[in-house]
C-alpha cells in the first residue's frame, strides 16, 4: 500500500499548494557497522557459479565518499545439506567473489563472515522464481496516460505463498525503482507491474523515450526477506514524509556471535533469478 | 500492587461525599422552585450556559444544553438576574411563595456584537464557585473573528489556539489534547459520534460554522454522563433554527461557499435548519488543466417542534463526504453521516430528562483503477441514551442516565473491479461490540465557598461474537527474536468461531470522577479534579499524521480497554473587575493499555493486527496558562503550555525490551512549549481587526544516523523512536473585517474578512524526509511546508 501513502502525500501537496525543498538538518550520529550485501542470486538458464558478496562499512548519513568497501575478511558460504563449502576470495575493494558456487533449489545456505576478529552468520534456503511472462511498453496505464512506461507480467503459482522482488532501473539512471511483491491478495493470478518515470524538473528526471534501456531483475524471496524489502523500500522512498510510518531500524538476517551489539546491516540470500532487459520502441 | 491501590482511594472519598449528602437533603423541603427556558431575543435559539441568579445570594444555576433551567430557595422576595456573556443582563423581582416558571428571552448587547468573546467556562459570576475545570468553551462569534487559512471559520483550528490542545502540524487530522491521540477525543456532533473530524486531509473541519450554535470542549474532569474516551470529549451542538423569523445566512469564500436557511415551522411549535457547504477549488483546477481533483460538502439540518410546554422533539442530522480524483487512476471518498432524535421532557419543574436516539456512520471508499480494485471500510453505532437531571434544592443537582451503543465494524473488503483484475475478493473480519454504561453525578455545594462535583461512570463492553478468532501458540501472535532481536509476526494454530450469540470478552470498569472548587475570595478560586475515563474503541494509525483510511477496532480478545487516570489542580482570578482573568492549571495523566506499533507494522488490509501491536502505556503533564482580557475595544488572551507527553511499551507475552527498548518515548504529539497570542481590535463600527501569533515547539520525529550501501541504493539506519525534533513552528495571522453602512431597516446584511494567513511567510516544516538525490545519488533532507503565505477574501450574508 506504498501507493496509498504516495498518492495521500501528493493529494496533500496538491491542496495545499505547498513546497517542498532542500533543507540542512543535523542528523544525529550513530555507531559505524560493517553492511553485509551477500546477495547470491542464480540467473535461470545458467551455472549460477560466479558469484559476489560486498562488504563495507556504514557511514554518517550525509557522506558523500563511496570508498567504503570493507576488506581483509575472510568470507565462507556453505551448503549445509551437503556441507560443500565455497569460499568468497578478498578482491580487497569490499568484494568478495568466487567462481565455484553451486545453487541447487531448495537447498540451505549458511554464510560467515569474519570482519575485525568478529564472527558474523546468517542462513537462507534457495527459492526458485516463476518466469516473467511478458514485457510490454504502453501510455495508457501508469499514473500518467501520455507518458511511457514498461509493464512486467508474470503468473503467481497457486498452490503456495510466494514473495517476490522486482527491480527495474533505467540503464542511464542511477537509482532503481524497486518493488516488493506478495501473492496475498493476487494468488493464482496473471499480476501486472509497471515503471513509468514522471517528469520532474527539480529533480531532474525526464519520462522514457524510444530507445531507453531498462534493466529488470525478478527474484523470488523468503518471507523474511519479503519483510525486511517491504520496510527498505517504503523508508527508501518516503520516510519522514507525513503519511508514512515512523522510520525505524532495518533489521537482516546477519548475526554478530562475537559482540551481538554490534549488529550488521544488510542481508544474506540465496534465490532463483530472472534477469532481463527491455528497450522502448 | 501498589498502584491498584492507589486507584480505588477515588471510590472511597466518593463514598464519603455520598454520606455527606443525606445531611444537605434534609433543608431542601420548604424551598420554592422557579424554573423556565432562556432562548435568544433575535433567534429563538435556546441558551447554554446563561447564569441565573438570586442577587446578593449565592444561589444560582447554569442553563442546560437545551436551555432549561431550574433554582430552589427559600420563601421571600429577591431580585432575579439572568446574565449571558454578549448579551444585556435582565434582573426582575420576584416574590418566591409558589412554584412557578419564567421563560425569558435575553437579547444580544449590540456595542459588545463584535467582541471577540471566549467566554469563561461559564460566565463571570459562576466562574470561581462551579467545579468544572479544564474546559474550553468557544462562542461561535469569536471562531468567526479569528484569522484563518484562505478564509475558512475552522472550529477545531481556533480551539488549537487554547492552552492543552494542539495538531499534528498543518495538512494533519484531528487535534490532540493534552499530550493524547487524537482517536483519544470523543467528538460529538448533536450527541452524534463524529469519527473523521477533518475534510481535505487536515484543511478544514467538518464543522460548518454557520451551523454551529456552541462547543464545549472537555481537556479533563470530564463530567460522568461522557464516556469511552480517554483523553477529551468535544461537545459540539447545532443551531435549532431561527424560531422567529425566516433567515438566510451564507458566504462566499476561495475555497468554498457556504448556505443556511433556517426559519419557524409548524405553526411556530418549532423552527428548522438547513445548511450546506461545498468546495469548488477542484472546478478551478479542472480548468487550470490539473487532471486531479479533490472536494468536499456537507449538509447539517435540524428541526424541533414542541409537543407542549412540557415535550420538545428534535431531529438533527450532518452529512459531509470528501472525494479525490487521481486523474481517474485512483479515486477516494469518505465521510460521517449522523442523525439524532431527541425528546425533550420536563416531567416537573425541577426534574427534566432528554431520550436520544443516535446513529453514526464513517465509511472510506477507495479505487485504483490500475489495479482494478475497490477498497471499503466502516464503522457504524447505533446508540440510545436517557440522560436526567433532577434540581434537588440550590445546593444539590443530579445529573443521571443510561447509554447503550451497538457499534459495527467493516474494518475492509476487497473487491475486484473487472473481470481482468489480478486481485481476489476479500472480506476481513467483521466486528461486532455493545458499549452500555450508566452513571451519576452530583453537584454539590458543601459550603458557600466550597463546592463539590462527584459521580461515578460504570461502562461494560461486550465484544460480541459472529467471527473467528486466531489462536497461537503459547497465546504469542507475535515473539521477540533474541538473535536477530526484532518482534516477528507468529502464524496462527488455529481460530476459535464465536457465534452472534456468544461474547468474545467482556470488560467493565468503574469510572469515578470528581471535582473540587474552593473560592478564596470574591475573585480567586482553586480547583482540584480527579478523573477516570475507559475507552474501548481504538484507532489503528501507525503513520505520524491518521489518515482518513485507518479502521477503528474494539477491544477484545488481544486489545484491552485503555485506562485514564487524570489530575489536575488549578488557579482563577478575575482582575481589575473581571476586564482581565487569568486560569492555570497543571495536570498528570496516565494511560494504561496504550497500544504502539513494532518496527515494521503493518496495518492496511491486515486481519490479524494482533501480530502488529504490544502493549504499552503513556503519561502526560504539564502546565497550561490562559490570561484573557474580555473587556474593551481591544480583547483577545495569551495562552501557555509547557508540557510532556511520552510512552513506554514493553514486550509482555512477546518477550524481548518492548519498543525502544522498553525506555520511555515521546509520543509524535509532545510538543514541550505552544505560545499563542490573539487579539482582536474593534475601530470603529466599520472595521475590526484580528490577529494570531503561534510559537510551538516542534514534532518528534526520528532522524537517520547513518547510511549504508544495499542494492545500489543509500539506505538510511535509524535509532530511537521520536528522539528528534523538526524546527520550531512559529506563524503570525492578520485579519480585517468591514462592515459596509447598513441601514437599520435593512434586512441584507453583509460583511468582507480580508485574511492573511503566515504573514511572515515562513516556510514552517510540516515534514523533513530523507533520500537520495535522482540525479546526483547525494542524500538530502527535504523539507515540505504547507502553507507559505496565504491572502483571502470571504464574503459573509445574513439575510
Amino acid at each position: 500500500m506504498k501507493l496509498y501513502h504516495k498518492i495521500l502525500f501528493i493529494f496533500l501537496l496538491l491542496i495545499s499548494a505547498s513546497c517542498t525543498d532542500v533543507v540542512d538538518v543535523d542528523v544525529p550520529e550513530g555507531p559505524i557497522r560493517l553492511t553485509i550485501e551477500a546477495s547470491l542470486d542464480w540467473e535461470k538458464g545458467t551455472t549460477g557459479n560466479e558469484q559476489t558478496i560486498l562488504l563495507s562499512t556504514s557511514t554518517p548519513f550525509f557522506d558523500n565518499q563511496q570508498n567504503n568497501g570493507a576488506t581483509g575478511a575472510t568470507v565462507r558460504v556453505t551448503n549445509t545439506n551437503d556441507n560443500t563449502e565455497f569460499v568468497f576470495e578478498d578482491q580487497n575493494n569490499g568484494r568478495y567473489t568466487t567462481s565455484s558456487f553451486i545453487p541447487v533449489i531448495g537447498d540451505t545456505y549458511s554464510l560467515e563472515v569474519i570482519y575485525e576478529n568478529e564472527r558474523y552468520t546468517a542462513t537462507e534456503t534457495l527459492f526458485p522464481v516463476t518466469d516473467i511472462s511478458s514485457i510490454t511498453q504502453s501510455k495508457d496505464q501508469g499514473e500518467d496516460d501520455e507518458v511511457l512506461e514498461v509493464n512486467v507480467s508474470f503468473v503467481d503459482p497457486v498452490d503456495e505463498e510466494n514473495y517476490y522482488f522486482l527491480r527495474f532501473q533505467g540503464r542511464i539512471d542511477l537509482l532503481p525503482e524497486l518493488f516488493y511483491i506478495k501473492d496475498e491478495f493476487i494468488n493464482g493470478n496473471e499480476a501486472d507491474f509497471y515503471y513509468e518515470k514522471i517528469e520532474d524538473e527539480e529533480d531532474n528526471i525526464v519520462e522514457f523515450k524510444p530507445g531507453d534501456i531498462v534493466d529488470i531483475v525478478f527474484l523470488s524471496a523468503s518471507e523474511d526477506y519479503y519483510n525486511y524489502l517491504q520496510l527498505l523500500i517504503e523508508q527508501f522512498e518516503g520516510a519522514g514524509d507525513p503519511f508514512s510510518p515512523t522510520p525505524v531500524a532495518l533489521v537482516g538476517n546477519c548475526i554478530n556471535e562475537d559482540n551481538p551489539d554490534n549488529v550488521p546491516y544488510g542481508y544474506f540470500r540465496v534465490t532463483e533469478m530472472v534477469k532481463s532487459s527491455y528497450t522502448f520502441e | 500492587m501498589k498502584k491498584k491501590k492507589q486507584r480505588y482511594k477515588p471510590i472511597r472519598l466518593l463514598i464519603g461525599l455520598c454520606l455527606l449528602l443525606g445531611s444537605t437533603m434534609a433543608h431542601a423541603q420548604s424551598n420554592f422552585t422557579i424554573s423556565g427556558n432562556v432562548t435568544d431575543k433575535m433567534n429563538g435559539e435556546t441558551l447554554f450556559g446563561t447564569s441565573i441568579f438570586l442577587e446578593g445570594t449565592t444561589i444560582g444555576a447554569i442553563t442546560n444544553e437545551y436551555g432549561f433551567y431550574s433554582i430552589s430557595a427559600p420563601q421571600g422576595s429577591y431580585t432575579l438576574v439572568f446574565s449571558h456573556m454578549g448579551y444585556k443582563e435582565i434582573t426582575m423581582e420576584v416574590v418566591l411563595d409558589k412554584n412557578q416558571k419564567i421563560n425569558i428571552e435575553i437579547q444580544e448587547s449590540s456595542t459588545q456584537l463584535d467582541e471577540v468573546e471566549v467566554t469563561a467556562e461559564e460566565p463571570e459570576r459562576a466562574i470561581l464557585r462551579k467545579p468544572e475545570m479544564s474546559v474550553s468553551k468557544l462562542n461561535i462569534k469569536t471562531v468567526k473573528q479569528m484569522p484563518v487559512v484562505l478564509g475558512e471559520v475552522d472550529v477545531i483550528k481556533s480551539l488549537q489556539i487554547l492552552p492543552g490542545v494542539t495538531n499534528n502540524g498543518e495538512g494533519s487530522s484531528g487535534f490532540h489534547v493534552r499530550g493524547g491521540a487524537v482517536d483519544q477525543n470523543l467528538v460529538l456532533l448533536d450527541e452524534a459520534i463524529i469519527y473523521n473530524t477533518s475534510h481535505m486531509l487536515g484543511f478544514f473541519s467538518v464543522f460548518n460554522a454557520d451551523a454551529v450554535k456552541d462547543l464545549k470542549l472537555y481537556k479533563g474532569g470530564i463530567p460522568a454522563k461522557f464516556g469511552g474516551r480517554v483523553s477529551s470529549v468535544l461537545d459540539v451542538r447545532q443551531k435549532d433554527g431561527n424560531s422567529k423569523n425566516f433567515a438566510l445566512t451564507g458566504g462566499v469564500g476561495v475555497i468554498s461557499s457556504r448556505l443556511a436557511a433556517e426559519g419557524p415551522m409548524f405553526n411556530n411549535k418549532g423552527s428548522f435548519l438547513v445548511a450546506g457547504r461545498g468546495s469548488y477549488a477542484h472546478l478551478l483546477l479542472k480548468l487550470a488543466g490539473e487532471k486531479n481533483s479533490v472536494s468536499f460538502y456537507d449538509l447539517n439540518l435540524k428541526t424541533n417542534y414542541s409537543l407542549n410546554k412540557n415535550n420538545k422533539l428534535y431531529l438533527s442530522g450532518y452529512f459531509g463526504r470528501d472525494v479525490f480524483d487521481f486523474d481517474g487512476s485512483f479515486s477516494s471518498s469518505y465521510g460521517n453521516a449522523s442523525g439524532n432524535l431527541r425528546w425533550n421532557h420536563i416531567f416537573n419543574d425541577r426534574l427534566f430528562s432528554n431520550l436520544s436516539l443516535i446513529y453514526s456512520k464513517y465509511d472510506y471508499e477507495l479505487g485504483i483503477d490500475d489495479f482494478d480494485f475497490d477498497w471499503i471500510s466502516s464503522i457504524k453505532n447505533y446508540n440510545a441514551k436517557y440522560d436526567l437531571k433532577y434540581y434537588f434544592s440550590d445546593a444539590f443537582k443530579l445529573d443521571f442516565g443510561i447509554s447503550t451503543i451497538k457499534y459495527e465494524f467493516d474494518p475492509g473488503q476487497i473487491k475486484p473491479t473487472g473481470p481482468n483484475s489480478a486481485i481476489n475478493e476479500l472480506q476481513l473480519d467483521k466486528k461486532r461490540a455493545l458499549e452500555s454504561a450508566a452513571y451519576i453525578n452530583a453537584e454539590h455545594k458543601l459550603t458557600d465557598r466550597l463546592t463539590a462535583q462527584y459521580g461515578i461512570r460504570f461502562s461494560h463492553f461486550n465484544r460480541m461474537g459472529g467471527q473467528p478468532i486466531s489462536e497461537y501458540a503459547n497465546d504469542q501472535p507475535l515473539v521477540y527474536n533474541n538473535t536477530l532481536r526484532f518482534y516477528q509476526r507468529t502464524d496462527p494454530i488455529g481460530e476459535t468461531t464465536f457465534k452472534k450469540s456468544e461474547s468474545i470478552e467482556t470488560f467493565s470498569n468503574f469510572e469515578p470522577r470528581l471535582a473540587l472548587a474552593y473560592q478564596l475570595n470574591d475573585y480567586s478560586s482553586v480547583k482540584l479534579g480527579y478523573s477516570r475515563a475507559a475507552q474501548y474503541i481504538h484507532l489503528l494509525s501507525n503513520t505520524s499524521s491518521v489518515t482518513p483510511l485507518d479502521v477503528w477496532t474494539p477491544s477484545g480478545k488481544y486489545i484491552k480497554p485503555q485506562l485514564s487516570d487524570q489530575y489536575a489542580l488549578g488557579y482563577f482570578r478575575n482582575f481589575k473587575d473581571k476586564m482581565y482573568s487569568l486560569e492555570t492549571e497543571v495536570y498528570y495523566k496516565t494511560v494504561d493499555n496504550r497500544i504502539d506499533y513494532i518496527d515494521g507494522s503493518d496495518l492496511i488490509g491486515n486481519n490479524t493486527i494482533e501480530t502488529e501491536i504490544l502493549n504499552g502505556e503513556s503519561r502526560a503533564y504539564g502546565l497550561e496558562v490562559l490570561l484573557r482580557k474580555n473587556e474593551g475595544p481591544f480583547t483577545g488572551w495569551i495562552s501557555y503550555t509547557l508540557s510532556k507527553s511520552e510512552q513506554r511499551t514493553f514486550g509482555g507475552n512477546a518477550g524481548g525490551p518492548g519498543i525502544n527498548n522498553g525506555d520511555w518515548y515521546n509520543t509524535p504529539f509532545d510538543r514541550t512549549h505552544d505560545i499563542s497570542v490573539t487579539g482582536a481590535y474593534q475601530l470603529n463600527d466599520k472595521w475590526s481587526f484580528g490577529s494570531n501569533v503561534i510559537f510551538q515547539t516542534g514534532r518528534p520525529v526520528t532522524y537517520p544516523n547513518g547510511q549504508y550501501q544495499y542494492e545500489g541504493i543509500s539506505i538510511a539506519s535509524y535509532s530511537d523512536r521520536n528522539a528528534d525534533r523538526l524546527p520550531a513552528y512559529y506563524r503570525l495571522d492578520v485579519s480585517a473585517t468591514y462592515k459596509p453602512n447598513r441601514r437599520p431597516d435593512k434586512k441584507w446584511k453583509g460583511e468582507w474578512v480580508f485574511g492573511i494567513y503566515n504573514v511572515l511567510n515562513r516556510k514552517n516544516a510540516a515534514s523533513i524526509s530523507f533520500g537520495q538525490n535522482f540525479e546526483t545519488g547525494a542524500n538530502e533532507a527535504t523539507r515540505t511546508a504547507i502553507f507559505g503565505i496565504v491572502p483571502s477574501v470571504t464574503y459573509n450574508f445574513k439575510f
